[in-house]
């Protein structure tokens, strides 16, 4: 299994040639390696990794690594070490936000190995010199596509680079579509990185080929399902409403360019990323409709991929779920919902969706209420053909028995997520059961009956979601019950509705034949009403699904799978016999395989990268054959997806190729090579320095204070890069000292927004006052964002809009002026981009003392506590926010006093009171504790 | 003749000075008047505004500074209202970063006379306004209020809140689930239950 065809007395584990050549060329020179994706980079660093860990006495740095590729790479690593027996392998050690102390990290540092660190505690480290640059042998930085001039990694890469000439740096990315967007992408990616070789490895590059395409092909057979009519129907729909939604987001917002905002980009993977970035430099000017309709393309886009992966009961439920949250609580006329719910294409989503599932049976006239339901339930159609895979394996393995090798008979599903995975378990424990209803007397053998079906799951699915939905309609009328008091007496003022006016929509329900009492009605403006049945109906329909004997049987549906039964279900089976469902989870797919060593695979969805996976899997062993079953739907989203996914990636790369290939000349012209950007860099800063601007001020070179928050942002790198010495500190008030008396707090757009909302900025204006002379704040727009804030609504205000009594609920151009209007004193800085902010900064701190770092962290600070006490995690401080009776005055108290939301919620009144009083004690005992289903 | 100073304090004082300059004509919900007064425009007895077009101040860089020291301190609140209508603003408005600290103005940034003029009627009708708007006001129904608490995660979307609480009847009941038992409802993907369950447990204070 280990080729030791490097050099190094190490065992690696690189079977294939393209590895082992990409392996040569990483130990020789710093590059950039663009993989595609499912050629197992991961499995190529770890190598990496390994042939410098063995050797022991290094310091690696790996940049950029997300928590479960530390835990892949960690575990790689001391598999290989154990392999090769090397002594010196020291594995990886992980340092993120949630332990090691300063003191720790420094020891853990100086005694060397590998370390994958957060960038944001990494950049603290090399700046506050914990971490000496100078000793570290070489950082990996891992996912180069997401490193841009102005992020964090590319601030620690500069840092490292100025410090340490000589250490090592390779970049590595598996995802070619960005370094093909803007202009001459590659290039800039790699100024950014400091290196100087691109090395690109498409599927199609002609070793990767060589490697894959050999004699040991696998055996791949596709099959390809077509949808049924209903589905084929709610696609068309929901397709309609995307086309609707773009329509009026271009009605919205002339002036913008939406070339590609069209339905086919819309099949795209990404299409609601692309809109919301194309729409991102303008976001804070859109409408509150254009925002609407950004969010609904998201979930319409949602419901694409749910309507092929979840069967149809799930569906419906999905459904109902996205229903109740988009419209209005009943007995309002807020104009506030989504436009597509106002379609007929919607109706026609909800009502096929429904007929999928049940469906009105008349029993007497066209127009008597009494309609009985009958389930439908229909199957998705790709089990069957999921079944009859199985079947044919399992004939496979019988007539012919399997010719010896090494890989188990064990078969393989791999589905896109976890829920899929629920989902075919369930099918395939049950597909034999059969609800015999209809049939009381079986005498003769029927072949029929043996075809593999879901009726059973099916039925355990409606029970359950019946009894949902039962559920949920108290939910949803507790949930709205302020608004519903108004239209009280009537129990469901809806099912009065349907019955009462003449349906506007008639046509259609004849149309649709027997949904009848499926048909969604309409509310009074104009969109549908969620449709809950009658009592009766829902009593025939459970009664049509009544659990027979047989199903009685069957164990009951195991939601979740407490761990230590683990050991009971997979001891007892040998992995001949096993079927192993498995959802596609990027690299962690090449260990599955790895393991499983599975003579059958069926790929229940289309994914390229597991394809190359496998094509990777078979490459590497010569003995182990393996089929592959590919299953999609034809001419659905899913299909398209898939094919556009694979066409882009090559076209990113071909495009990549070309840009190398025109870039290469200019790089070899170039005498400085990879100390050419850094000096550059330098030399604009000295030029800076040489103006003249500090001639007064001190010997010290100039400081700033920065809130160690803030380096989520791009100011602290351009500061650094303006040569002031950056201080990161914990602070309490501000974000950026500049001197004993300039404090400023920076906000984007969007946490402007945000803090005027939830009233952040008042209190740290008002804190800041406290502790400081000058004041400011920083409203800070992005480098790509347009510089306005003008709204794109015309502004020729009625008299109401300036009206006082509704100050505030409107734009942010009358919160600013009340927010001036309370701080006479606060100073506005307005920054077109953080390159702005870092020159204004630079003239601000022009003629000022340097800021005491000491004094920074103190104020603010409570004076018998210490610092480190005050440093809250912000996302359950904004959850507790949230809750009624926590105001930002309690809330310091109760995080002080207590773990987390978690403890809170359990809290009791007696137990809340001493912390914030009764009447908040109440409040947040009764928000966490409102029971929805009971309350009713 | 002689101007009332002051006649009435429920409309804008314009100085003559701004006579021709259109945001006037913008200024359509609020009444204004001439007056004698050294800063542009008056808008209440402790704030004033002074103008300043950036196309005029690159001509005439002094301008302001002459028209800032007329002031003599006299207003509380001093607007410096600075219409942005040129494209590189960059290196005026560095330079007025600075003049703000040291000359005791606000800076305001407008891009159109009707922006400015909305700016105007807003300073003058606010004059009395209680600063409640931005201290924070928060969602008043329980729906609202649920909706709101579960979204704070990541990723977690409205559907995904409602369907939660449909799902376990109350919010306790959720917080205290496992994560198998959220990621069974529809929509609650591995990325959302992770994010909930983290947000929900996490410590409020960071250990160091």
């Amino acid at each position: 299994m280990s080729a030791a065809s490097a050099p190094q007395p190490v065992k690696l584990s690189l079977p294939l040639l393209y590895q082992q050549k990409l392996f040569e060329e990483l130990r020789k020179e710093d590059e950039l390696v663009i993989l595609a994706r499912g050629l197992g980079l991961i499995r190529l660093i770890t190598n990496l990794l390994h042939s410098y860990d063995a050797a022991g006495n290094n310091l690696i740095v790996i940049v950029n690594a997300e928590d479960r590729e530390n835990g892949w790479i960690g575990e790689a690593l001391a598999e290989h070490a154990a392999i090769s027996m090397s002594p010196k392998a020291r594995g990886l050690t992980v340092v993120n936000t949630d332990f090691t102390s300063v003191g720790a990290r420094e020891k853990m540092y100086a005694h060397g190995g590998i370390f994958s660190i957060t960038s944001r505690i990494l950049v603290v480290d090399l700046l506050t010199n914990l971490l000496n640059p100078d000793t570290i042998t070489g950082l990996i930085v891992l996912h180069a596509d997401r490193i841009v001039a102005t992020s964090l990694e590319a601030f620690i890469l500069r840092i490292y680079r100025q410090k340490n000439k000589v250490g090592f740096l390779k970049a590595f990315s598996d995802n070619p579509e960005p370094f093909t967007v803007g202009f001459s992408p590659l290039a800039t990616m790699m100024r950014n990185m400091f290196l100087r070789k691109a090395s690109l490895w498409p599927r199609f590059h002609v070793h990767v080929a060589q490697s894959l395409e050999g004699k040991k092909k696998a055996e791949v057979i596709e099959l390809e399902v077509p949808m049924t009519d209903a589905m084929r129907d709610i696609q068309n729909a929901i397709m309609e409403c995307v086309e609707v939604s773009i329509h009026e987001l271009k009605k919205g917002n002339t002036g913008l360019d939406m070339e590609d905002w069209n339905l086919d980009s819309a099949l795209l993977k990404n299409f609601d990323v692309m809109v919301r970035r194309q729409l991102d430099p303008n976001w804070h000017r859109v409408s509150w409709k254009t925002k609407q309709i950004v969010s609904d393309l998201t979930v319409l886009r949602g419901m694409l991929q749910s309507l092929v992966a979840l069967d149809a009961v799930s569906f419906l439920q999905h459904l109902d779920t996205i229903h109740a949250a988009h419209s209005p609580p009943p007995g309002s006329t807020r104009q506030t919902q989504s436009p597509w719910l106002f379609l007929d294409a919607a109706q026609t989503i909800f009502d096929t969706a429904k007929r999928r599932v049940y469906t009105g049976k008349q029993k007497v006239g066209p127009d008597t209420s009494v309609d009985s339901l009958r389930p439908v339930l229909e199957e998705q159609p790709k089990w069957s053909v999921l079944a009859d895979a199985l079947e044919e394996i399992d004939r496979d393995l019988y007539f012919e028995p399997v010719a010896r090798d090494d890989s188990n008979g064990t078969i393989l599903i791999m589905c896109s997520d976890t829920n899929t995975c629920r989902q075919l378990r369930d099918y395939l424990q049950t597909m034999h059961v059969k609800p015999r209803t209809e049939r009381k007397v079986e005498e003769f053998y029927d072949p029929d009956e043996d075809r593999p079906s879901a009726a059973f799951m099916m039925r355990r699915r409606l029970r359950n979601y019946l009894k949902w939905k039962r559920e949920f309609a108290q939910v949803s009328a507790t949930l709205f019950a302020e608004n519903q008091k108004a239209l009280s007496g009537a129990v469901d003022p809806r099912i009065g509705q349907s019955k009462g006016r003449a349906p506007a929509n008639k046509r259609r329900r004849q149309r649709g034949g027997g949904g009848i009492g499926s048909a969604p009605s309409r509310l009074d403006n104009g969109s549908i009403a969620q449709h809950f049945e009658k009592p009766g109906e829902v009593a025939d329909l459970i009664a049509e699904i009544q659990t027979t004997e047989e199903e009685a049987g069957q164990k009951e549906d195991v939601v979740a799978d407490p761990l230590e039964d683990m050991d009971d279900y997979y001891q007892m089976y040998e992995m001949q016999d096993l079927v192993v469902i498995h959802a596609y989870d990027g690299d962690q797919d090449e260990h599955v395989l790895e393991e499983v060593k599975p003579r059958y695979i069926i790929m229940y969805e289309p994914d390229a990268s597991f394809i190359r996976r496998v094509e990777v899997y078979r490459s590497s062993h010569n003995d182990r054959n393996v089929r592959v079953y590919f299953l999609y739907y034809g001419g659905s989203v899913e299909e398209q997806r898939y094919l556009s996914s694979v066409r882009r990636e090559k076209d990113a790369f071909t495009r990549l190729i070309k840009e190398r290939a025109s870039m290469s000349v200019v790089m070899t012209v170039d005498a400085h090579g990879i100390e050419d950007p850094q000096e550059a860099f330098l030399r604009t800063i000295n030029t800076r320095i040489a103006g003249g601007g500090r001639l007064a001020g001190t010997a010290q070179p100039p400081r700033v204070v920065v809130d160690v928050r803030e380096f989520r942002s791009s100011l602290p790198s351009l500061l650094h890069g303006k040569s002031m010495v950056i201080v990161p500190c914990m602070l309490t008030v501000g974000d950026y000292i500049l001197s004993p008396n300039i404090c400023i707090e920076r906000k984007s757009v969007s946490d402007l927004i945000s803090s005027f909302k939830d009233g952040r900025l008042y209190s740290q204006a008002e804190t800041m006052f406290q502790h400081y002379k000058s004041p400011m704040l920083l409203i800070e727009f992005d480098q790509n964002k347009s510089f306005t804030l003008e709204p794109f609504a015309d502004l020729s205000g009625s008299l109401s809009s300036v009206n006082p009594a509704n100050a505030g609920a409107n734009d942010l151009q009358s919160k600013l002026v009340l927010l001036t209007l309370a701080f006479p004193k606060l100073r506005i800085i307005w920054s077109s981009s953080p390159y702005e902010t870092a020159e204004i900064f630079e003239r601000l701190k022009a003629q000022e003392e340097e800021p005491d770092p000491i004094a920074a962290v103190r104020a603010g600070l409570d004076k018998d506590m210490k610092a480190e006490e005050q440093a809250f995690n912000t996302e359950p401080r904004e959850m507790l926010l949230t809750v009624p009776g926590v105001t930002p005055k309690n809330v310091t108290n109760l995080i002080l006093q207590t773990e987390s939301v978690k403890e809170v919620a359990n809290m009791s009144v007696e137990e809340l009171n001493p912390i914030v009083g009764r009447e908040a004690a109440r409040q947040i005992h009764g928000f966490f504790n409102k029971d929805l289903i009971e309350d009713y | 003749q002689a101007l009332p100073t002051r006649s009435s304090g429920s409309s804008i004082l314009v100085s003559p000075r701004q006579k021709g300059n259109p945001v006037l004509a913008c200024l359509r919900s609020m009444p204004w008047e001439y007056s004698d007064i050294p800063a542009d425009y008056g808008l209440g007895l402790t704030t004033c505004a002074l103008f300043l077009s950036l196309k005029y101040h690159r001509l005439h860089p002094e301008y302001i500074y002459t028209r800032i020291r007329n002031l003599q301190g006299r207003y509380n609140l001093r607007i410096l209202l600075t219409m942005v209508d040129i494209p590189n603003h960059e290196d005026s408005l560095r330079e007025l970063s600075k003049t703000a600290l040291v000359n005791n103005v606000t800076v305001i940034l407008c891009w159109s006379a009707a922006e400015a003029a909305r700016y105007l009627e807003l300073y003058k009708s606010y004059e009395h306004a209680n600063f409640s708007a931005i201290r924070g006001q928060q969602a008043t129904s329980y729906a609202e209020r649920l909706v709101e608490f579960v979204t704070v995660p990541r990723s977690v979307n409205k559907a995904d809140a409602v369907a939660l609480v449909g799902t376990f009847g109350s919010l306790k009941n959720a917080i205290n689930a496992d994560p198998e038992q959220v990621a069974v409802i529809s929509g609650w993907g591995e990325k959302k239950v992770k994010n909930w369950c983290k947000v929900v447990e996490e410590p409020f204070r960071v250990k160091t």
